[in-house]
């Protein structure tokens, strides 16, 4: 099945797909104090104080003029706590927001509350806020397939004066700890154990609320519904979506015009060229090859281009019936390379030449493997080595070692830290964007060549928004920016 | 169906975890993050793997007494013990007065910080040998490194107070520029990479067509 | 002469290892000090810590290890007695599996000289792996992501770690690290989608790397490299003097206090033995030196020696 129609196939299922996966979208809305001032009932813990409490939820404008502990540090609400679903959300988050009164003075801090039925009672979401917070994201669930999203939710925030988290604290110390079970106590009666103890921190959670309830000055209670969204429309990510597509449509494109007989042109890159000549020097010299793949783990795209180039390589070395080393740091890369070079050798004819033996992992601790390399460096002498991947502070240790070996010394990576010591040690040295042209350099197959024209391209369309934004931001006009800001995700 | 499949099943996943870029429903998550946490898994249990590669590799080699088997001795024996300390430590192993804990303690620590005190030898050994100016490029280079070295130290500050401000201008401007410059044609070429592998096109690790 | 510049070109590397440990060993014998300045980005972290309230919490994620230890650690050791003299609580964590056996137990001696409770002012929460998957995780849900302490203990039975769900909770977010997983890491993980406050302290040749988030304010300061942490020590232990007015206006004013008609610089309520970063920076002078010095005589060897009409 051609690539082209595997493509279009996917996105056809996805499409389909998205409409089963589609919610309704309901807006956040903020019920009426009045209609709330039923809703918020009290628990059966509260004290009068948590009914005056009530009281000024429904007269939000106004300040509370009978508080049983009128301290200096409560705002004075205006009755603006929103609940906004974030634009191009998973659906489980709710974000708040709330002002105070210009004249208001700063509470020790702030608490906020959630319900899923304000007659059910409240959970404490969070009780350190601090005083100049205006805001807060609520993760709604861990595990929405254990624990699913509900449409609605209640949240009220509390303005704390000085010292009512530590009294409020005061029921949960006094449930204590965890019971550990003990020795000689058998399960069944740890269990029972744990079930009084959830039962008393229940409790014991309840009493805190109340009292946070009835110390705190309370905003309105307002309800959110959360909306996941299926697709990130921001303007950021339509622009990378564009961009990530012309790629490949230029790569399908270019494709096309090489196989009509255009010649893509590639300038030449010294350091891809000595590769070829350093393992023709190796056979001669009747030496190895040392290919070092990074330090990174498998899932990083310098080690994922690398293990390309190793095929490569691999395959070239099989040819000139030369050996090659492979030193990994991360056990799963050994894994890999020990299948891209068995790969490399058998495309070449070579299968029965392979060594598995040869692939080695020599330890996961950077500093370790870099030793254990140089160890094979001034044992085995290899006469080129080639360090392609993501390194770091070992990358001069090994190219210095590679130095006083008189190795050929091939070194590209995408790390801008390491590329000074690569420079300054080895012999040719690949930059950034370079080690990823290095598997389509050597191969010469038109689709590879093709994707190095597309992204060039795609560089050229940087390079000009680049330009223009800069022109345009200096007479304060922020188009450009706008068009690559990323919002949710 | 030896190249095939591998390539089916690159299109498949590569897909599910590009698409999770731009599908922020949390349904799609639940799917992506378990996939992660497969790879996760896949890669702890190579870590036996590597075991058994280090002690493959390097035991025969110390019973046919080749070159230099004593290393690879010490290696293994060191491999084995520090195996069995930490076993036996469980997870108080960290505690003091634990066996693995003074490994850790007086062999790691000094042995890493060793090798990374190396780092100071080679830096003026690799500079002596690389810094010649050897035309204009070679020359900026040279005078550029010359100029932060100096200034970024206290005697640069004693020699001229305007040092500091060279080198910070140096480093926040054009160096920033250069690197910007770099992290943006990597990034372009790992799109591409990434692209080229998620639809097949790039096949060498698979032994090529 | 030019016979000696031949043979100084082609010299064996061991005299230039010579030259470099004799120039390292020297000051650490005899060590001198010299003025130096502090740079901006270093101050923006002092003062930024200065400016929170005693009781606020900050989070400190400490990812270093043994080989970049005379970096961080004079860096490390400053921002603890900082933050435990001003009386703000610290929750540490760390992404390196080499970092805990180092970072514990400096944080544990600094919380015991001044007299601090491990749960109730300060707590370590261990090593969690998974690199920016961890961060993302540690940004979404604390007490999921680490459920129990480096002791084993659950997290809510820790009064300094109970309240904090997400790290958006913390006063401050200070990363001191070394590489990957870093500030970096922690940058386009988490701070832009909570709009964290951040402050890092990284090594040198880290450290250009992440001034495109500090002049971006992603971070609110940035200390690099052994210079850094010896300008942070000595915000922290040796800036006496008199206040400005902008620290008596605008930070908290407990960095502040008076004598008679001036207000100066609280001095620390503990001085450590060793200020090991402002010790270090004559080695780094010296050392410094010996480089330039061997970079210019090579190249006046190279001029020497280079044959006529060559270019």
């Amino acid at each position: 099945m051609s690539t082209l129609r595997l493509f279009t196939m996917f996105w056809v299922l996805t499409a389909t797909a998205a409409v089963g996966l589609t919610l309704p979208s309901p807006h956040a809305l903020a019920e009426s104090p009045d209609a709330h001032a039923s809703a918020v009932s009290p628990s059966d813990d509260d004290d009068s104080a948590s009914s005056d409490d009530d009281d000024s939820a429904s007269q939000v404008t106004e300040p509370v003029a009978t508080e049983p502990e009128p301290a200096a540090d409560i705002p004075q609400w205006q009755a603006n706590l929103q609940v906004d679903a974030p634009p191009y959300n998973s659906g489980l988050n709710l974000e708040l927001s709330w002002t105070v009164g210009e004249d208001s003075a700063v509470p020790s801090g702030w608490a906020v509350l959630r319900s899923d039925n304000p007659d059910d009672g409240w959970e404490v979401r969070t009780e350190a806020l601090t005083p100049d917070s205006r805001s807060y994201s609520d993760k709604l669930t861990d595990d929405p397939l254990g624990e699913p999203v509900l449409s609605k939710y209640h949240y009220r925030v509390l303005a704390l004066p000085t010292g009512l988290t530590l009294a409020a604290q005061e029921p949960i110390e006094a449930a204590g700890s965890k019971p550990q079970q003990k020795e000689n106590q058998n399960l069944a009666e740890h269990e029972q154990e744990l079930s009084l103890y959830a039962q008393t921190l229940k409790e014991a959670q309840g009493k805190k609320i109340a009292i946070l309830l009835g110390t705190a000055i309370s905003s309105p209670v307002v309800a959110g519904e959360p909306v996941a969204t299926l697709f990130n429309s921001s303007v950021g990510y339509l622009m990378m979506l564009a961009i990530i597509l012309a790629v490949g449509v230029m790569i399908f494109y270019f494709t096309a015009q090489v196989r009509a007989g255009k010649e893509i042109f590639i300038r030449r890159i010294p350091g891809i060229d000595a590769i070829e000549e350093g393992i023709g020097r190796a056979t001669e010299m009747g030496k190895p090859v040392l290919y070092v793949p990074g330090i990174d783990e498998l899932q990083d795209i310098q080690t994922i281009a690398s293990m390309l180039i190793l095929g490569e390589v691999s395959k070239k070395v099989a040819e000139y019936q030369s050996e090659i080393i492979v030193t990994c740091c991360i056990p799963i890369v050994r894994e890999v390379a020990d299948e891209v070079v068995r790969a490399g050798y058998t495309q070449a004819g070579y299968a029965d030449d392979y060594r598995s033996i040869n692939t080695r992992f020599i330890s996961s601790e950077q500093f370790a493997f870099c030793a254990g390399t140089n160890g094979i460096i001034l044992r085995e002498k290899p006469a080129t080595n080639i360090y392609l991947g993501r390194f770091f502070a070992e990358s001069l240790i090994l190219a210095e070692t590679g130095f006083v070996n008189r190795s050929i010394q091939i070194a590209g990576t995408a790390e801008a830290t390491q590329l000074p010591f690569f420079i300054a040690a080895c012999d040719y040295t690949l930059i950034g964007e370079e080690l990823f042209a290095v598997s389509a350099y050597l191969s010469k197959d038109p689709r590879l060549v093709s994707s190095l024209k597309a992204s060039d391209w795609v560089k050229v369309f940087c390079v000009a928004c680049l330009v223009i934004g800069t022109i345009l931001a200096t007479f304060g006009i922020d188009f450009m920016s706008t068009l690559f800001t990323m919002t949710g995700g | 169906m030896r190249t095939t499949l591998p390539l089916v099943i690159t299109f498949i996943v590569g897909m599910i975890m590009l698409g999770e870029a731009f599908i922020p429903h949390w349904r799609y998550r639940v799917i992506s993050e378990n996939m992660f946490e497969w790879g996760l898994i896949l890669a702890a249990a190579a870590f036996l793997l590597g075991l058994i590669n280090l002690v493959q590799v390097n035991l025969p080699k110390v019973l046919r007494r080749e070159t230099d088997w004593g290393y690879k001795a010490v290696m293994l024996v060191a491999l084995v013990a520090t195996l069995i300390v930490g076993f036996a430590g469980g997870a108080d192993r960290l505690n003091n007065g634990e066996a693995y804990k003074w490994v850790f303690d007086f062999v790691f620590i000094p042995l890493n910080a060793t090798m990374f005190a190396l780092l100071a030898f080679y830096i003026a050994s690799a500079a002596f040998r690389a810094f010649r100016a050897r035309n204009i490029e070679a020359t900026v280079l040279l005078v550029a490194a010359i100029v932060v070295m100096i200034g970024r130290v206290p005697i640069g500050e004693a020699l001229s107070e305007r040092l500091p401000t060279l080198v910070n201008w140096l480093m926040e401007v054009p160096n920033t520029a250069a690197r910007r410059a770099i992290f943006v044609g990597a990034a372009l070429g790992a799109i591409a990479t990434g692209i080229r592998i998620i639809l097949g096109i790039e096949r060498s690790h698979l032994g090529g067509d | 002469m030019y016979r000696w510049f031949v043979r100084f070109q082609n010299m064996d590397r061991r005299w230039i290892f010579l030259g470099m440990a004799i120039a390292i060993l020297l000051p650490m014998l005899s060590p001198s000090s010299a003025s130096f300045s502090i740079d901006r980005p270093v101050r923006d972290i002092y003062e930024k810590v200065e400016s929170l309230p005693p009781g606020s919490t900050v989070y400190i994620s400490a990812d270093f290890d043994p080989g970049s230890r005379p970096e961080l650690e004079p860096f490390y050791r400053a921002v603890l007695h900082q933050l435990f003299g001003r009386d703000i609580k610290v929750v540490a964590g760390t992404l390196w599996a080499s970092a805990p056996p180092l970072v514990l137990p400096i944080l544990q001696e600094v919380a015991e000289s001044h007299g601090k409770v491990y749960g109730t002012d300060w707590c370590f929460l261990g090593f969690k792996d998974g690199k920016e998957l961890a961060i993302k995780a540690i940004g979404e849900n604390i007490p999921k992501t680490f459920p129990t302490d480096f002791y084993q203990t659950p997290i809510e039975e820790l009064p300094v770690a109970a309240g904090f769900k997400q790290l958006k909770d913390f006063n401050l977010l200070i990363l001191v690290s070394a590489g990957f997983p870093g500030i970096k890491a922690y940058v386009l993980q988490v701070q832009g989608q909570y709009d964290l406050k951040m402050v890092g302290a990284t090594t040198a040749v880290s450290g250009p790397d992440y001034i495109p988030y500090y002049k971006a304010g992603q971070l609110l300061g940035l200390s690099a490299g052994m210079p850094g942490s010896a300008q942070y020590e000595k915000l922290v232990f040796l800036d006496a003097g008199t206040c400005s007015g902008f620290e008596k206006t605008f930070l908290n004013s407990e960095s502040c206090v008076r004598a008679g008609h001036t207000w100066v610089k609280r001095p620390p309520k503990v001085m450590p033995e060793r200020l090991l970063g402002i010790e270090a920076l004559s080695v780094l002078n010296l050392g410094h030196l010996f480089i330039v010095g061997l970079i210019i005589l090579g190249n006046l060897a190279f001029f020497v020696t280079r044959p006529k009409g060559v270019e």
